[in-house]
């Protein structure tokens, strides 16, 4: 029967009313910028602001994440305040004017993110939200190099999360994803003052911390300062590699994710998630979707057809030898045996094209429903 | 699943069964972590401590295989204690007399007994799924893979027919799909009693219409499950094998007797990425493409169909499956399928199956993925199921009684052995362990044994250890935990040296044939 549910935004997600909201019914009205918005109670300004298409620039919000409005990036004048508010967790009430793209406003983003740029000795990584913002905007004034002795962890031997603390701005995306999120809470702000970091309990490797590997310290970094360590070599990591679209072939959640492929060299050299709130996965991933690709290239993987020679040993040949090797022993095994002595198993790792194939295999061209797949038992 | 993924967030009560989410789903166990830390209440029931288990609001440690005994002593609880729904109950189920009838001696002291919760434990998860508006079950191989695994899932329904649970956002029946296409292989007809789209091979205008679209007159008789075929090569009921995208060496239960009995057959085929164990025994072995280097379709296990594309050039001489499976198919004497492409060939499975003849790769591309059911180009998929009642009319009430696992402990085999999977591995692992990363953090087998039998049985942590059971023997290191309880142990089935199911038993669920991977009885040997 038809059922008029209509298809997301996924419940929940960034482009779905507020939970927070009560009963998400828009029964207040706040002005951004000379146009008035409807807003539900409990949402902030910045919800507001972006579901009426008014850009305001963020750099520790993530909207899978409880707004600390920690990073200052997205000040804005509100008619309740005298002194300028953080939109990510001001609440709107009834009548709120308010300017997100005044001069004052535009002072205060250069002022801070020149701040920024001091405390980046190795520079802002291209192609970052930090780097976006600042093409945006603009740096002034500029303002010497600060010396923030942040530690990393040197010792670090896992294979796929590398913090870099150069470029860290500690506006705690990583920790508190790391807490909220995947939940296990292996990172955390450590030290004080300029010294303050991101580290793990006793500073120990990730593998021997509580961390799972998911990578969402990676991917909710607005900074380059967590990157993927396979890739941290590579000029080229975050811009022109060429992103497609998939789903994932480990579990049944069926996250999508994007291969980033190098095509010169016909490899998959990173795998990013797509943005918060877009599909079911939300923007997360876990260790396998994220890290464990290094299969597809393998060394190990089959390249030519094989067949068992009179000797016994599998050899290779050609597609031709060997398709009619295996047709002639499934007929041959029918026309002795009979049709139901033929059993086709069929893979729920494989499409649902390759799985039609393949019973169809079975009952078109045998004539036998002996045809079953490696998740039945 | 009956609900969809991002409707776990919104739950206000999760029942989480038979699965150890985390480590088998962790993005959708991302979604249970949100929902729990917004103040969802959450039931955890396993026979291991496990990482939900510190998070919820009761964990009932049941003993493994009795999921019945608790199952029913949950709905003897809402019964007795007026908890039910007693107009869903009339309006969409049949049959709620016979499980009231059966459920009725079966009091929380009775299922305690034999399940080994504490009966006011059972009380209180009872009274709080039972009361809570939003309340969805999630269990996945944890209910199915027992000899009595459909019972399991029956015992499940119960509970959500007889509170309404179901047809409503967050509120339903959610097993978890392991695979990435599980659901898709399952849609697509890969299986002996279905045509696509769980369309029955004994049903006459079923069977036409696949008649009609294929040109071929088609079997009337259901054929052979995978438990079924594995054991027939044994008598020589199975000469000739095709198999894709398995290792079954590995995967399969009893693995000494299937070993033994592959020489029996006359043809072993094989398509896949790597030379896995079953493909080094085969005649002939077709180099396939894998996920990145091919087009095709996914479905999830909220029943979303997306795309799989081609990101990089399959390997050598390496092909997709789909491609070889139409050249093969040709090679014996169908050519039906010459020339199609991807596309094509889901839009012929879609012509013939109502539920998803809405769905296209256009509309795929265009919209991100579709749920199904999704019969028309029109409609907008389902997310989820039951809305307007029962899709089969009338929901079945099924009453079970409690039967025990085939293979219990005894004075000579005293340890009852569970296996399954972790976090950093998948199945068979020949994908995964080829990531350094992941084999950093998991390089070897190990199995999880209580202190308190480790000090009687004199092992110490990370001891190899001989881990026996009346199939078959293999080495693990041992890894002192109180995840598992006194009398039990857990290994991991991801490693090809140290095979999980050389230690299984092959005795299949009655109706699924889906062996019981859970529950054998074993013996932990020093080595020295």
């Amino acid at each position: 029967m038809p059922d008029d549910v209509p298809p997301g935004p996924f419940p929940g997600s960034a482009a779905a009313p507020a939970r927070a909201a009560g009963d998400g019914l828009a029964t207040l009205s706040v002005v951004i910028d000379g146009t008035q918005v409807h807003a539900a109670p409990g949402e902030t300004l910045l919800q507001a602001a972006r579901r009426a298409g008014v850009t305001i620039p963020t750099l520790c919000h993530d909207e899978r994440l409880a707004p600390t409005g920690a990073c200052r990036m997205c000040l804005v004048e509100s008619s309740d305040s005298r002194r300028m508010v953080p939109a990510c967790r001001h609440p709107v009430a009834e009548g709120l004017e308010v300017v997100t793209d005044s001069a004052r406003v535009h002072r205060h983003r250069q002022s801070l993110l020149s701040l920024y740029a001091a405390d980046a000795p190795e520079g802002v990584k291209p192609g970052t939200e930090l780097d976006r913002h600042m093409r945006t905007y603009g740096l002034e004034p500029g303002l010497p190099q600060v010396n923030a002795p942040r530690e990393g962890r040197p010792d670090d031997d896992n294979k796929y999360v590398l913090f870099q603390p150069e470029s860290c701005i500690l506006c705690a995306r990583c920790t508190r994803y790391c807490d909220e999120v995947e939940a296990v809470a292996a990172i955390t702000l450590a030290e004080r003052g300029s010294a303050t970091t991101i580290a793990t309990a006793d500073n120990v490797s990730l593998l021997d911390s509580t961390c799972e590997l998911c990578g969402g310290c990676i991917d909710t970094c607005p900074t380059g300062a967590l990157v993927e360590r396979k890739v941290a070599h590579r000029q080229d990591t975050f811009p022109s590699l060429k992103p497609v679209r998939t789903t994932c072939n480990y579990c049944g959640v069926g996250c999508q994710f994007d291969l980033q492929v190098d095509p010169a060299a016909n490899q998959v050299v990173r795998v990013t998630s797509p943005a918060p709130g877009t599909t079911t996965n939300d923007g997360n991933l876990c260790v396998k979707g994220r890290f464990a690709y290094g299969f597809i290239g393998h060394p190990e993987r089959l390249t030519e057809p094989l067949i068992r020679d009179a000797s016994g040993e599998l050899v290779p040949t050609d597609w031709d030898t060997a398709l009619q090797r295996a047709a002639d022993l499934l007929t041959g095994v029918r026309d002795k045996f009979g049709k139901d002595t033929l059993g086709f198993i069929s893979s729920s790792r494989c499409t649902n094209e390759e799985n039609y194939l393949v019973q169809k295999l079975a009952r078109a061209a045998f004539g036998t429903n002996n045809c079953h797949q490696c998740a039945a038992t | 699943m009956t609900n969809s993924i991002g409707e776990i967030r919104n739950a206000d009560c999760l029942f989480v069964i038979g699965s150890n989410t985390t480590e088998a789903h962790p993005v959708l166990a991302m979604e249970m972590k949100r929902a729990v830390l917004r103040g969802a209440k959450l039931i955890v029931a396993d026979p291991r401590r496990i990482w939900l288990a510190g998070m919820a609001d009761h964990y009932l440690q049941l003993n493994p295989g009795t999921d019945v005994a608790l199952l029913n002593g949950m709905a003897h609880t809402i019964i007795a204690e007026g908890l039910t729904d007693p107009a869903f109950i009339a309006q969409h189920t049949e049959g709620f007399e016979a499980v009231k009838a059966q459920v009725a001696p079966w009091t929380p002291e009775r299922a305690s007994a034999v399940c080994g919760v504490p009966a006011d434990d059972i009380r209180a998860a009872a009274r709080l799924y039972a009361t809570t508006y939003k309340a969805g079950i999630y269990y996945t191989l944890g209910i199915t893979e027992h000899t009595h695994g459909t019972d399991n899932v029956y015992g499940l329904s119960n509970l959500v027919l007889m509170t309404g649970h179901l047809g409503r956002e967050s509120s339903g029946m959610n097993p978890l799909r392991g695979q990435n296409n599980v659901q898709g292989a399952n849609d697509a007809g890969a299986s002996p009693i279905y045509f696509p789209g769980y369309q029955r091979v004994v049903d006459d205008d079923a069977r036409r219409r696949f008649e009609a679209a294929w040109g071929v007159a088609l079997d009337d008789q259901p054929g052979l499950n995978l438990n079924q075929m594995m054991k027939e090569i044994r008598t020589g009921g199975v000469r000739g094998l095709f198999v894709m995208g398995e290792d079954i060496l590995v995967s399969e239960p009893n693995l000494n007797e299937l070993e033994k009995a592959m020489p029996n057959l006359e043809a072993l085929i094989v398509q896949d990425i790597f030379l896995n164990l079953t493909a080094q025994r085969a005649d002939v072995v077709f180099p396939a493409a894998c996920f990145a280097e091919k087009d095709g379709t996914f479905t999830n296990s909220e029943r979303r169909v997306q795309r799989v594309r081609e990101a990089v050039a399959p390997p050598g001489q390496a092909r997709p499956d789909w491609q070889i499976l139409v050249d093969l198919t040709a090679r014996v004497g169908y050519t039906g399928n010459v020339g199609m492409t991807p596309s094509d060939i889901y839009d012929e499975m879609a012509g013939l199956c109502d539920k998803f003849a809405g769905i296209s790769y256009a509309r795929i591309e265009a919209e991100g993925g579709l749920q199904w059911p999704c019969p028309t180009p029109d409609h907008p998929g389902t997310r989820f199921l039951h809305r307007e009642g029962p899709l089969r009319g009338k929901a079945q009430f099924i009453p079970v009684d409690f039967r025990p696992s085939v293979e219990l402990p005894d004075p000579a085999w005293p340890l009852l052995l569970c296996t399954g999977r972790t976090l950093y591995h998948y199945n068979a692992a020949t994908q995964t362990r080829r990531d350094q990363g992941v084999v950093d953090k998991q390089s070897a087998c190990f199995v999880e044994v209580h202190p308190e039998d480790a000090s009687r049985l004199g092992l110490d942590d990370q001891e190899r250890v001989e881990v026996r059971t009346r199939r078959g023997a293999i080495e693990a290191a041992v890894r002192l935990t109180t995840r598992v309880a006194p009398g039990r142990i857990w290994l991991p089935m991801h490693f090809a040296e140290a095979r999980a199911n050389l230690l299984t038993v092959d005795a299949g669920d009655g109706v699924t044939g889906t062996a019981e991977y859970k529950v054998c009885a074993a013996q932990l040997n020093r080595l020295d």
